[in-house]
């Protein structure tokens, strides 16, 4: 197909799916369940004040653990395929003095904001991703200043990489041992199991995108790296 | 019950994921074992006491999630365990030649499990967006897991391909929900209305799932990937990974929309099959290579998935469930009959040291359990008795003419002819040449893996009964039948 016959195409698809979508919307029925307010008249047995959170964590928290299983494939596909050899942080940047300062300053700040966001998650919005996200730019930048981290995929680092999922699926459990259904808090635990889920969760998810940011393959094809088990 | 059997195949992820090397080799037969018990286990619980609904973390649908356990949902169940049990048990000798990616598969083989599993429970539209999600980056991993360049493409394709499917179908589901304001499947099939939200709807779902599915002519990534991955991933990808978006296809237009999909647009549904019948037994004739013949035969059969549609909407209740049972065991019969081929062909492939169909000469001789394995499954994809692909046909083909549909009617035979053709090559070669060069051993849990796999579709024709009294059980019954068929 030549350009001009693609580009023609692609625009009447985009189009005639912009058009049905705007008549999807423009003749919406009237709603008839409604879930928000649902959740406001059970968010005191929530545990949690802030909906958002109520909803990730206890309401459908079967969705968040099977999100957290998909980054954890994610990441094991990630280190199957990475370099033989993962670059080991060059030094050379380590000696620069503008930015070693920089990476000093930065550093803490980036994690007290991540404890931040993880901590307000409880009554206003924010929570483990996104609090995983700051602690992952964090890594990002020591790495790029030369601190060596998460350089060796060893049985420590899938431990770390795996440990806010098996936490979550600990707790998710032993409630059927309790005799109550699986992904239910005991009574009266619920807010401080899920500030405990979502605290080891931040560190999994910083440690997941630290490392797929470090074991991405470079220019040259991958060809798989040796294990260290 | 029902939620143990997410709860296993997790926790081994994990486990084969921590543990060292010998120690992972070691509890995958237990794990296995642990699996398909629990699979029997609650399918014979809802023989007795009938479909369950399980409120996870004691929050009723619609503010929390259920699983539903049902007739159609069990029957699934234990045939994932089945198939990844044999599966797996050609996986572990299969691998000693990939020692590197051994590391890597078993945690993703279990993921994927978690994964199937979790859409055959799911009673929410969201929750199966997050299992989509999750069967979809997994099976790209194992995809990939060689790291060669071709595997490597085939992976990227099959990752966009998985990517915008989900989009589209997760644009749907938003669509509905703000339509309805739940995505409790229970609740929606007795509200959603035929109005151009639940159209609309409806159409990008069904988009996303047909690439998902790989239906004709969104089919282009399936052969490469399923033809270029490891012998035992390629056996889980077509027996069991592509059948999930079927599933929730088929939720969508025959539980959910049934009051929206139209006549016409099930007929066009049915066009889509009989393309992908014809185009991919083609191709299936033209390929040189053992693999791209089994992967272009799953495009085809996929395509009478397909017919399900136009032989349900909108005919009588009888021809209806006769298209419904029909299809349902097709479906078991080619999960059993392709997972047992890929396996097959994946211990010719490394006994002759490459997959060129015309250099097949002598295998007859050489590697008879395999190639007994492979004829087999043939029969039971060709659809000649006995067997579940016999079956399988034989009620469709019933179905076509209770409804008056000819014109399937035909599609389906020449399906059958054209599969024939393409499987002949193969026997031809094999029989009437003699080796050129060198056939080495195979470990015989390979070849017998495979024709235990083989010899299951050839039971399922004597045992369709069981699975099909089953489905009897189910909430989720088609509306166009009615409620309980």
């Amino acid at each position: 197909m030549n350009r001009t016959l693609r580009i023609a195409v692609a625009g009447t698809v985009a189009l005639g799916t912009l058009y049905a979508l705007l008549v999807a919307i423009l003749w919406v029925p009237e709603i008839q369940v409604n879930l928000p307010q649902q959740v406001a008249l059970n968010l005191e047995q929530s545990g949690i004040a802030h909906p958002i959170t109520a909803v990730l964590l206890n309401f459908r928290s079967y969705d968040t653990l099977l999100e957290i299983a998909v980054l954890l494939v994610a990441v094991v596909t990630g280190l199957a395929l990475r370099e033989r050899d993962a670059l080991t942080a060059s030094t050379e940047q380590a000696r620069d003095p503008m930015l070693h300062a920089l990476t000093r300053r930065l550093l803490p700040l980036l994690l007290i904001t991540s404890v931040y966001i993880l901590w307000s998650g409880s009554y206003a919005p924010g929570g483990a991703f996104q609090a995983g996200a700051l602690v992952a730019a964090a890594g990002v930048i020591a790495r790029l200043a030369g601190y060596d981290i998460a350089s060796r995929a060893d049985v420590l680092l899938r431990l770390g990489l795996a440990l806010g999922f098996i936490l979550f699926l600990t707790v998710a459990v032993s409630a059927m041992l309790g005799g109550r259904p699986f992904l239910n808090y005991p009574e009266g635990w619920a807010g401080s199991l899920i500030f405990l889920i979502e605290a080891v969760l931040t560190f999994s998810i910083g440690l997941t995108l630290i490392s797929l940011f470090v074991h991405a393959p470079g220019d040259s094809s991958p060809r798989g790296g040796a294990d260290d088990d | 019950m029902t939620p143990i059997l997410l709860i296993i195949p997790l926790a081994f992820a994990i486990l084969t994921l921590l543990l060292p090397r010998h120690w992972v080799r070691a509890i995958i037969i237990p794990g296995l074992v642990l699996q398909v018990g629990a699979a029997v286990l609650l399918c014979m619980e809802i023989y007795q006491h009938g479909p369950q609904d399980y409120a996870l973390g004691d929050w009723q649908a619609p503010l929390g999630i259920s699983l539903i356990a049902d007739g159609f949902s069990v029957t699934l169940l234990a045939l994932t365990a089945l198939i990844a049990a044999l599966c797996a048990i050609y996986a572990q000798y299969f691998l000693t030649r990939y020692p590197r990616e051994q590391r890597y598969f078993w945690p993703l083989f279990w993921f994927l499990l978690a994964a199937l599993n979790g859409i055959w429970l799911a009673g929410d539209l969201f929750n199966l967006y997050v299992g989509l999600e999750l069967l979809g980056l997994s099976a790209v991993g194992m995809v990939a897991l060689t790291a060669e360049k071709t595997t490597l493409k085939a992976a990227l394709d099959y990752l966009y391909a998985a990517l915008f499917g989900s989009l589209a179908y997760l644009a749907g589901v938003a669509l509905l929900y703000g339509a309805y304001g739940t995505l409790s499947i229970a609740q929606l099939s007795d509200m959603a209305a035929a109005n151009p939200t639940t159209q609309v709807a409806l159409a990008l779902m069904t988009v996303g799932l047909l690439l998902k599915t790989a239906i004709f002519p969104l089919h282009y990534w399936l052969p490469p990937a399923h033809g270029g991955a490891l012998a035992p991933v390629s056996a889980l990808l077509s027996a069991l990974v592509v059948k999930a978006s079927f599933y929730i296809l088929a939720l969508l237009w025959l539980d959910v929309g049934a009051l929206a999909v139209t006549v016409t647009a099930a007929q066009a549904m049915g066009a889509l099959g009989a393309g992908a019948i014809f185009w991919g037994s083609w191709q299936a004739f033209q390929t040189r290579q053992i693999k791209m013949l089994v992967a272009y035969s799953t495009v085809a059969q996929l395509g009478y998935l397909m017919l399900l549609f136009p032989l349900a909407i909108g005919v009588s209740e009888a021809a209806a469930q006769l298209a419904w049972q029909g299809t349902i065991l097709h479906l078991l019969a080619h999960a059993f009959a392709k997972a047992a081929m890929f396996l097959a062909v994946g211990t010719l492939v490394l006994a002759l040291g490459h997959g060129r169909i015309n250099d097949f000469g002598g295998v007859s001789q050489r590697n008879p359990v395999a190639l007994f394995a492979f004829g087999l499954s043939a029969v039971s994809l060709m659809g000649l008795p006995p067997s579940g692909g016999f079956n399988a046909k034989w009620l469709l083909l019933q179905s076509a003419i209770a409804s008056g549909q000819w014109h399937w009617f035909v599609v389906m035979i020449i399906g059958g002819l054209l599969t024939a053709a393409y499987v002949f090559r193969v026997f031809r070669v094999s029989f009437l040449q003699s080796a050129k060069h060198e056939i080495q051993d195979t470990h015989p849990a390979l070849q017998l893996s495979a024709l235990a796999l083989a010899l299951m579709a050839i039971a399922l024709g004597f045992v369709s009964e069981l699975p099909l009294s089953l489905m009897n059980l189910t909430d989720i019954a088609p509306a166009t039948m009615g409620g309980t068929p």
